[in-house]
Formats: structure tokens, C-alpha cells, sequence
């Protein structure tokens, strides 16, 4: 789900630069020196899951836990991903350098979105709300992620629907994936250490 | 609250890290092209930095001015060759799809001068009247040469032919490979950034 350097033209890539900032300034103004632990950790499984590859579907896919990192983190995710892939772009070339803003939006704003959808689980109490909201924000993440991949696809010329029809077969299996991790991580964590989800009883 | 926080970190870190040990694929998901020249043919080979060929990716080559050359797709193995088209300093670029794109420079130093067939001058001595007399009547200058050039151009093509493995596996051997300590590194960076961060949030907190 990385755009690599080169496949992006320059008013696209620059202009996600500039929504990329705007977003992280917004996000900053939320951080609490409290909730930094919390962050580095979330960040690291971020950078390191792009490196666990599943073998199915057209191309090879690796997770991304955007969902995840959203629903833990919160507004926060957005700089947490950020950080994650800076870091990925330089150490593995994993995505362009001039794409990094571009591949930020991509994970960042359906990260901040899936923290907005599980928080949806308070007004809907009932069994297991938490795991569904939770797989459902997972599964999300990488969804709305695809959505922004393809529209950023298509400012290159590709046309849509061909676009999107293989990034949506091509994440398929990464989104079942992520909505079944998300859901029982969310649902450990909410029995085991519910302070630890953004939002939720301190 | 932070010594929980910190118990948390470290079995999170500890569980990263078996996962990262244990899976046998520890490369970036990037498209990775690599070149080598066998005879007068460029064979290029397009994988996923997890092994997976790149089926019917765009390949577009380029020379030193920025001038398209030729264009072609992968094959269902990854490769894709082409005629030598000038020897210059080809820039070749692989563009998969969902925006995985590389490119791989060929310089004009690997390309070894290619003598033009009519330009081509033997690099023998012609042989002794006396030994053509020796061989027999029909043994004429001529045959010779043509045995020469043609034992030339054979040993010529069986070196390219056995040497191309050889090639190929140097070319991919010097594929940068992600390391083990880039992603431990990666990881320190980030626990230095927020601890950075927390040190000065903090700060502000007191004063």
C-alpha cells in the first residue's frame, strides 16, 4: 500500500505534504507527555508490521494496522504514522521519499476515522460490541486506505473502476485479516487494560 | 500508570521482535528490477522484495538524454529481455501496479564494445604457405578464417550462455536486502523520538 517515489506526479505529492501537515499541527496540540509510551510502542508495531507479508491474492500484502494504531492511539495515530513511515521510507525504501506525505494521508486518515468508528461501540452497548466495533474498525482502516489509494491512482491517468476493482481484491485478504487482529486485541485489551484504549475509563 | 505502561512496552517489543525472528520474510514490500547483459540481449528480472515475480509489470527503458527507447511487459516470471538497442546508460523502469515502481541503471561500463561484424579484424596470423601445402590442395586461406571467426563467435556464445547464471546471481546478490539491524534501528529511532518529545512535554508540564 506504499506508493513508491515517481508514480505520484509533483502537484500531488506536494499537495499531500501540505494536508499532511496541516493534519499533524491539529494533531500535535493533543499530545500528553502520559500518553508518549504508549505511542512509541504503537509506532514500532506499525513500522513493523508493513514487514509481515501474507502470500495470497494478486500481489504479495503486508499488514498495515492502521485500524489499530487509530482505535489505541486516537487523534495521535495520525503523527504515529507519520513517524512510522519516515522511518520505513529511509531504512527500507519501503514508499517513496516524496510520497511520504501522500502515503501518510492514506493510513493517517483512515486511522483517525476508525478511532471515530470504534468509539461508536459506547452508544451501541451490548455482548461483544467492543470486538465487533473493533473488527469493523480494523477491516476499515485498510478499507477507506484502498479508497484513497485508488483516488490517488487515478490523478496518474489510471482509470477507476480497473483500479479499483484490483486494490480491492488485492486487500482483501489483509482486511479479513486485520478486522480478526484488531477485534481480539481490542477485546483483550478492553478485559485486560481498558485505560490503555484512547477514549475509554482511565 | 507509566510502570504498567512500561510492562506493556516490553512485551509488545518482545512480541515484535519473536514475530520478526520467527517469519523467514523479513524484506520491505517494494518492487526490486535488476539487469545483466548476456551477449548482445539486456535481461531484466522484476520480483517483490518477498519473492513473488512481478506478472505483466510496465517495463520502459530509457538512455542517458531521458529518450524513450522501448517499452514491454513481464512475463508470468518476471523477466523481460530486449536487443541491446545503443550502448549508453540505460535507465531501466519497472512500474507494477498499485503504485510499486523501481527503476535499475544499466551503465555503459558493463556493456562491452560490440565489434561490427564488417569493421572486424582477425586477430591471428595467417598461416604458413608451407603448412597449407603440408594439409593438403583444397585448404585455402579462406577456410581458416571463416573456421576462426566462427569458433570466435561460438566460444563467444557459449561463454554468454554459461556465464549468464553466474551474472544473474551477482546482479541479485547486490539487491540491497533489508537487515535485521535496520529494523531494530528503525525501532530504537522511534523510542528515541517520542522519548525526545516526552522529555519536552513534560518540561512544559512543570514550568
Amino acid at each position: 500500500m506504499h506508493i513508491a517515489d515517481g508514480v505520484l506526479s509533483a502537484p500531488v505529492w506536494i499537495g499531500g505534504y501540505v494536508v499532511t501537515v496541516g493534519i499533524a499541527a491539529i494533531c500535535t496540540k493533543k499530545m500528553r507527555a502520559e500518553d508518549m509510551p504508549k505511542m512509541a510502542v504503537m509506532t514500532s508495531a506499525f513500522f513493523v508490521a508493513s514487514l509481515i507479508h501474507i502470500p495470497l491474492g494478486p500481489t504479495s500484502v503486508h499488514l498495515i494496522l492502521n485500524g489499530l494504531v487509530g482505535i489505541i492511539l486516537g487523534p495521535l495515530s495520525f503523527i504515529s504514522i507519520l513517524v512510522g513511515l519516515t522511518l520505513q521510507a529511509f531504512l527500507f525504501q519501503h514508499g517513496g521519499i516524496t510520497t511520504i506525505g501522500a502515503n501518510s494521508i492514506m493510513m493517517g486518515v483512515p486511522a483517525l476515522l476508525s478511532y471515530r468508528i470504534f468509539s461508536l461501540h459506547k452508544r451501541f452497548r451490548f455482548r461483544l460490541s467492543e470486538t465487533i466495533f473493533g473488527a469493523v474498525a480494523g477491516a476499515s482502516g485498510v478499507f477507506l486506505g484502498t479508497l484513497i489509494l485508488t483516488v490517488l491512482l487515478v490523478t496518474t491517468g489510471s482509470e477507476f473502476i480497473g483500479v479499483a476493482k484490483y486494490a480491492a481484491l488485492a486487500h482483501l485478504p489483509i482486511m479479513i485479516i486485520e478486522a480478526i487482529i484488531t477485534g481480539f486485541v481490542v477485546s483483550f485489551l478492553m478485559k485486560v487494560k481498558p485505560e490503555v484504549l484512547e477514549g475509554e475509563a482511565r | 500508570m507509566k510502570k504498567k505502561f512500561l510492562k506493556f512496552s516490553i512485551y509488545f517489543i518482545l512480541l515484535c521482535l519473536f514475530v520478526i525472528m520467527t517469519g523467514s520474510n523479513i524484506f520491505a514490500h517494494k518492487v526490486i528490477i535488476f539487469a545483466y547483459l548476456g551477449g548482445d540481449t539486456v535481461y531484466t528480472e522484476s520480483y517483490f522484495s518477498d519473492g513473488k515475480k512481478v506478472k505483466d509489470g510496465e517495463i520502459i527503458v530509457y538512455d542517458s538524454q531521458g529518450n524513450k527507447l522501448l517499452e514491454g511487459k513481464t512475463d508470468k516470471d518476471g523477466l523481460f529481455n530486449f536487443k541491446l538497442p545503443k550502448k549508453d546508460d540505460l535507465k531501466i523502469i519497472l512500474n507494477a501496479t498499485m503504485g510499486h515502481k523501481n527503476s535499475y541503471i544499466l551503465s555503459a561500463s558493463e556493456i562491452p564494445d560490440i565489434p561490427e561484424k564488417s569493421s572486424y579484424i582477425p586477430t591471428y596470423l595467417p598461416p604458413s604457405r608451407g603448412r597449407i601445402e603440408e594439409g593438403g590442395k583444397a585448404l585455402g586461406k579462406e577456410v581458416a578464417e571463416v573456421n576462426l571467426d566462427q569458433i570466435k563467435s561460438i566460444i563467444e556464445n557459449s561463454l554468454d550462455e554459461k556465464l549468464k547464471p553466474m551474472m544473474r546471481q551477482l546482479k541479485k546478490a547486490e539487491q540491497k536486502k533489508l537487515s535485521f539491524t535496520e529494523v531494530i534501528g528503525g525501532i530504537g529511532y522511534i523510542f528515541g523520538i517520542m522519548g525526545i518529545i516526552m522529555y519536552f512535554l513534560s518540561r512544559k508540564k512543570e514550568g
